[in-house]
């Protein structure tokens, strides 16, 4: 499903350079629970924003269900946006303007889905998470915990392929992120969607079914 | 979608209310402030335009090439009317036009109306619709008289109008007239008005003027075939010029008149009726300069676009604190197209609701506004379709510009950076800041000509004009008779606090009748050419005025001989070239034959925008005296003028009480600069206002910015005064900048303002130091209402959040 290919990636510093990434070869299959773990600044973040088509790498390649992908153009990673890849980010980035409900039902509407449609699916993922009776409350008024079950409603309202998740529970104490954490795994389990996951935490990376450390921007062992 | 935009936008708006609050009020009051100026500058260019015949009724002036420049006269010989319809090709119609506020009597009422003389041509030139009685007979006798449906209600209430008879007082004669139709009111917008219509045969001097080419009385308009353009006009005309005006030809070659293209000294050229409001050589212009109503629009313009610059700057300011929700949308599939559609509307939604608010308040200010600006508009011109899209194609740039641009740049920022919360405002300084210089600019520039105007309205105010204008007091005499002059004469001399009395042909300055005017003449003196205003005066009026007399003596009674005397100023003396100008003969032609008896010190009969012309002086036919001069010695002069205007209410029932002191009159006639100023100043206001407001919200949003910084520098030790100074000097930076590249500006664009002014102050170098210091002052106390509060808070407070 992902396929990575020598991928590298840097950033100008004065006259050198800083190297993140270097020569990553990575390959995750369709239905995976991945874990990518490793020190501050080991690029892993930087590999999953490359993965998430957030960033570009400076060089290798990388394919996305086959398909070339690390040259893309802005509407077809659009696209791969609106329908196969979503996110969730450690600190939630909820939009604090929009409710629960509309929070969740935003990426369907870049997806240009219809109205009735919209209702019933963001309804179906309110009912899954039990989060009906909160639809209509602003960011601010949910715990950590609840925020991070919205990102993750609205990162699954879309039917991806694989959710790409952030230090899901960076932000979290423990119970919450345990809540989190089993969530992820009955989605990838029952729901069949790849999970990539960044994280800092041994046990948050035990629910996975593969650990991929990275060091120095390589890939360990 | 868009409701989904639109919801963000409205909730955004009510999180940040100090943004909202000065981008709406910002936006709106610069609305109100370029929807009037526009609505001002519309009707001013739009005059006339209700005229079917707009681009074929022209009227006829000429021009006259002397050596030392182009002479123009508007009024033309009588004759001249007829001669156009035989004569000259294409010429349908034609209409002289003599106008006065006359008194008419119906019924007991004594009414002042505009009565307007003119030729039968005129309800066909004219689109002015007859609502009673027959159109093309209404003017055919010469006691026909048509009434506008205002003076027909104020004359006959519910009476039927047609062949009722009514009096008008010409000359001091009342004259009956039978009432031939009622037409429409000219609406307010028209050059040409009227309240009632007669033959021009019915003139006071219709008799003296008759088949005279020498003289020129009133301006004359003519129709012409649409298929005729105005240079074919203007060319068949020549003809007409060199067949009767032989004579005059005759003596522009001895003048030296220079001949022009086509070989030409004299012309008569014309000016379409669509061209009359704003050409200065027309009759019918108001005196408004014509690159008034530009300004305007340039004043609308710079205020809207201070508005917008505000918007821009806090738009980007702002989007820089929703990085995440602009982030999170890109990484959900949004398009850069789509963001910058979301920015835009939001942008839109706020110059709606500005929008709405900016007009509500236009329409409450409208009267205020008409009344303090002497202007007549009325939101009927929205009923336009031209002005109303052009105003929609303006509101829609206005979202474009202060939308469009921070919508731009928060599209195509990076992902990633924005997520991690790196996007710096830093990034957008160049921008910002050099959009804070434009709107400094606009401002000290507006500050420093309002300055100049109104130093020139002060210096225009108190300039010695050479005569007593706080002791005297002038009142038209209109329509009165010869009798209530000179009972006027005894009954002043009744009164303690007279000093003397005396009677002029024209007022000094403009009067509360709004008249002025000048009467010029040229003959020779000794093979020379001699051109001179002449006036008409009475006895004493030297001594009522306080003219100062250099050598000779002022007009006596004692002296039998006065009647053929005149008295001098000195630029006519000088004209004259005689060592003792007192005694010279002056041959104007057989009929008028004077001699010089004093000169007087030059003073300034007209305005101060020119030199003081050459003037003579002379009591030859009194029954020209138009206006009455009392000087009065009295600490109560409110009293004293209610108590002069009374008594001759009593000799001329009719007056209308239009006394007025001559220091009013003189600063009448300076009624469009004072209201251009009073525009000036509350565009000025308005800028800086505005301006303000954005460096305030600016200042918040970098302060916010900053907040840790000044944590930091506090701890380590620095003063409140060191951070207020440290947070303020960017800002004062700018302000500086602006002030000096203002200066060179305002210097220039006033420089050719009071090059209209023979007579002006001139601009001093402290004037911009002084406005400048103004600026940066107003800027400094803006920013340092917020650099204060941040240099006092605890820095712990601060520090503490990271």
């Amino acid at each position: 499903m992902i396929e990575l290919r020598k991928i590298s990636k840097h950033y100008p510093v004065g006259f050198g350079r800083n190297e993140i990434l270097k020569d990553v070869d990575l390959t995750i299959q369709e239905g995976e629970f991945v874990s990518i773990m490793g020190p501050s600044g080991s690029g892993k973040s930087t590999l999953l924003h490359i993965m998430g088509l957030l960033e570009e790498p400076s060089g290798g390649e990388y394919l996305f269900q086959g398909e070339r992908v690390d040259r893309m153009n802005e509407k077809k990673r659009t696209q791969l946006h609106r329908g196969a890849i979503g996110f969730v980010f450690q600190a939630y980035h909820l939009i604090d303007e929009l409710t629960v409900y509309e929070n969740i039902e935003t990426p369907l509407l870049y997806k240009n889905v219809s109205s009735s449609e919209r209702k019933s699916r963001v309804a179906d993922v309110l009912d899954r998470f039990n989060m009906v009776a909160k639809k209509d409350l602003f960011p601010s008024q949910l715990s950590g915990g609840q925020q991070q079950l919205v990102g993750i409603a609205r990162a699954i309202v879309a039917e991806p392929r694989v959710i790409l998740a952030d230090e899901p529970t960076g932000n979290l104490h423990s119970d919450q992120a345990k809540v989190i954490m089993e969530l992820f795994r009955t989605l990838n389990e029952q729901d069949k969607i790849t999970i990539v996951q960044v994280t800092h935490s041994d046990l948050n990376a035990t629910y996975g079914n593969r650990i991929i450390q990275i060091r120095d921007g390589h890939i360990q062992g | 979608m868009l409701k989904s935009y639109l919801k963000i936008a409205w909730r955004n708006l009510l999180k940040q209310k100090v943004f909202a609050f000065v981008n709406v009020i910002g936006m709106s009051v610069a609305i109100t402030a370029a929807l009037l100026l526009t609505m001002t500058a519309y009707r001013e260019w739009t005059f006339d335009s209700f005229q079917e015949n707009k681009e074929h009724v022209y009227q006829i002036y000429r021009e006259d090439y002397l050596a030392k420049g182009t002479a123009i006269g508007g009024s033309m010989a009588e004759p001249l009317a007829d001669v156009i319809r035989k004569e000259v090709p294409g010429v349908k119609y034609a209409t002289r036009i003599a106008g006065m506020e006359m008194p008419v009597r119906y019924g007991g009422k004594n009414i002042y109306f505009d009565v307007e003389m003119v030729d039968a041509d005129y309800l066909k030139m004219f689109s002015f619709p007859v609502l009673k009685g027959n159109a093309a007979e209404a003017l055919k006798q010469l006691n026909n008289i048509v009434v506008s449906e205002n003076a027909a209600k104020k004359l006959f209430k519910e009476e039927e109008p047609i062949g009722k008879t009514i009096e008008v007082n010409i000359a001091n004669k009342w004259h009956p007239f039978m009432v031939s139709a009622v037409v429409k009111d000219a609406p307010d917008n028209s050059s040409v008005f009227f309240d009632v219509l007669t033959r021009f045969e019915n003139t006071d001097d219709y008799q003296d003027i008759r088949n005279r080419w020498d003289m020129g009385n009133y301006p004359l308009l003519a129709q012409v075939d649409p298929a005729v353009s105005q240079t074919a006009l203007e060319k068949s005309m020549i003809p007409v010029s060199r067949k009767y005006y032989a004579e005059v030809l005759e003596d522009l070659k001895k003048e030296g008149a220079v001949k022009d293209k086509d070989g030409q000294m004299l012309r008569l050229k014309t000016i379409p009726l669509k061209d009359f409001h704003l050409n200065p050589f027309s009759n019918f212009n108001n005196g408004l300069n014509p690159f008034y109503p530009w300004l305007m629009l340039i004043l609308a313009i710079m205020i809207i676009a201070i508005a917008c610059i505000n918007f821009i700057n806090l738009s980007i300011a702002r989007s820089l604190t929703r990085g995440s929700e602009i982030g999170l949308r890109k990484a959900l599939g949004a398009m850069d197209r789509q963001l910058m559609i979301q920015f835009w509307s939001e942008a839109f939604l706020l110059c709606l609701v500005s929008l709405m608010l900016g007009v509500i308040l236009t329409v409450c200010l409208l009267p205020v506004y008409n009344a303090s600006f002497n202007h007549q508009l009325s939101l009927g011109l929205f009923s336009n379709i031209r002005l109303l899209a052009s105003l929609t194609a303006g509101f829609f740039l206005v979202t474009l510009m202060a939308g469009g641009y921070p919508a731009w740049r928060v599209a195509r920022s990076n992902i990633v950076e924005v997520l991690k919360g790196k996007l710096k405002l830093s990034k957008g300084n160049n921008v910002r800041n050099g959009l804070i210089i434009v709107q400094f600019i606009v401002a000290a520039v507006l500050i420093s000509c309002t300055a100049i105007t109104w130093q020139q309205l002060k210096f225009v105010q108190a300039a010695p004009l050479g005569y007593n204008v706080t002791q005297v007091i002038s009142i038209p005499v209109e329509n009165a008779p010869q009798q209530a002059l000179t009972a006027m004469r005894n009954k002043m001399k009744e009164l303690p606090e007279v000093e003397s009395m005396t009677a002029g042909m024209l007022n000094l300055g403009m009067g509360k009748d709004g008249n002025m005017g000048r009467w010029k003449r040229g003959f020779t003196y000794k093979d020379r050419n001699v051109k001179t205003q002449c006036l008409i005066v009475d006895y004493d009026y030297v001594k009522t005025l306080d003219l100062k007399v250099l050598e000779g003596r002022d007009f006596s009674r004692e002296f039998g001989t006065d009647s053929t005397g005149v008295v001098i100023n000195e630029q006519m003396a000088r004209q004259l070239g005689e060592k003792d100008p007192v005694g010279a003969q002056l041959n104007l032609d057989e009929h008028n034959r004077f001699h010089v008896i004093g000169v007087v010190k030059d003073y300034h009969f007209e305005s101060l925008r020119k030199k003081v012309d050459a003037l003579m002086m002379m009591i030859k036919s009194p029954e020209n005296l138009s206006y009455i001069f009392v000087k009065v010695n009295t600490p109560n002069a409110t009293a004293s003028l209610k108590k002069i205007e009374g008594i001759w209410q009593g000799l001329n029932p009719l007056a209308r009480n239009n006394a007025s002191f001559l220091d009013e009159n003189a600063n009448r006639m300076y009624k469009q600069e004072q209201r251009f100023s009073k525009i000036f100043l509350s565009g000025a206001l308005l800028a800086i206002l505005i301006s303000c407001m954005g460096l305030f919200a600016i200042a918040v949003l970098v302060m916010t910015q900053r907040q840790k910084e000044i944590g930091v520098r506090k701890v380590l030790g620095a003063s409140v005064s060191n951070i207020v100074v440290l947070l303020s000097k960017d800002f004062m930076k700018l302000v500086v900048v602006a002030v000096l590249l203002a200066t060179p500006l305002s210097w220039y664009l006033m420089q050719q303002w009071l090059n209209g002014f023979e007579f002006h102050v001139s601009i001093h170098w402290w004037m911009f130091v002084a406005v400048g210091l103004l600026a940066i002052t107003i800027a400094f106390i803006t920013t340092s209402l917020q650099s204060i509060r941040a240099a006092l808070a605890n820095p712990v407070d601060s520090l503490k959040r990271d």
